[in-house]
């Protein structure tokens, strides 16, 4: 194989990978899976007694597997159009995402030292917290923008 | 970018659901392009073009501000 063809083949893999997504049917079972981790949390946090902070990490885990599923899932009818409206829609995302990271710390430690006096001590934001706003963000940005598109 | 998509449309008697389907993509998208809040790709462009038996350039047009 010459050098322009292995370059040729990296291209279409490189394509494929950018272009993948997961068929529609995947939206409601990324539904599903996230409606089962907050019900699933809510249990948890009323109804369970006990050391149970392995299955609150694992929730958060399956929380944000949900998401995901529900942002890489095809709509029923993808053109070109949904496909600029999510690369928007997860540019936003990763904006915002950014700044909520360098923001958001401050805004908590400033909010617990106002309302208490010698509140939390300040501490960053864990990864569950921003990558739960990313998907949010993700996802509202591009529901919204189909729905003015 | 101005266009005349929703004139060659009347002319052929096609809904935008009708010339969504010829070309493969949404109703909102024949939507977006008529109202001129999205420019189609090339590709979609010739495809119109295809079904209007048309060239581009006679339902697309450049404004002054492109």
């Amino acid at each position: 194989m010459d050098l322009e063809n292995q370059i040729n083949c990296e291209r279409k893999r490189f394509n494929k990978l950018l272009n993948f997504r997961l068929p529609h049917r995947f939206m409601t079972i990324g539904v599903v899976i996230v409606l089962l981790s907050i019900a699933l949390m809510f249990v948890r946090a009323f109804v369970l007694e006990g050391d149970t902070l392995w299955l609150k990490q694992l929730l958060q885990k399956t929380m944000l597997v949900g998401m995901l599923v529900m942002s890489m899932s095809k709509d029923k009818i993808e053109d070109e159009m949904t496909h600029s409206l999510r690369a928007q829609s997860y540019a936003i995302a990763f904006v915002i995402g950014v700044v909520y990271a360098l923001i958001m710390p401050y805004v908590e430690f400033g909010v617990s030292n106002v309302v208490h006096s010698g509140g939390e001590a300040f501490k960053d934001l864990g990864d569950f917290q921003v990558l739960l706003f990313m998907l949010m963000i993700q996802l509202m940005f591009y529901h919204n923008l189909k729905r003015y598109r | 970018m101005k266009n005349t998509i929703k004139v060659e449309r009347a002319i052929l008697s096609l809904t935008q659901d009708d010339l969504a389907k010829k070309i493969g993509v949404s109703r909102q998208t024949i939507n977006s392009i008529e109202a001129n809040r999205y420019v189609p790709s090339t590709v979609l462009a010739l495809k119109l073009s295809e079904v209007f038996k048309k060239p581009v350039n006679d339902f697309f047009k450049l404004s002054s501000d492109d």
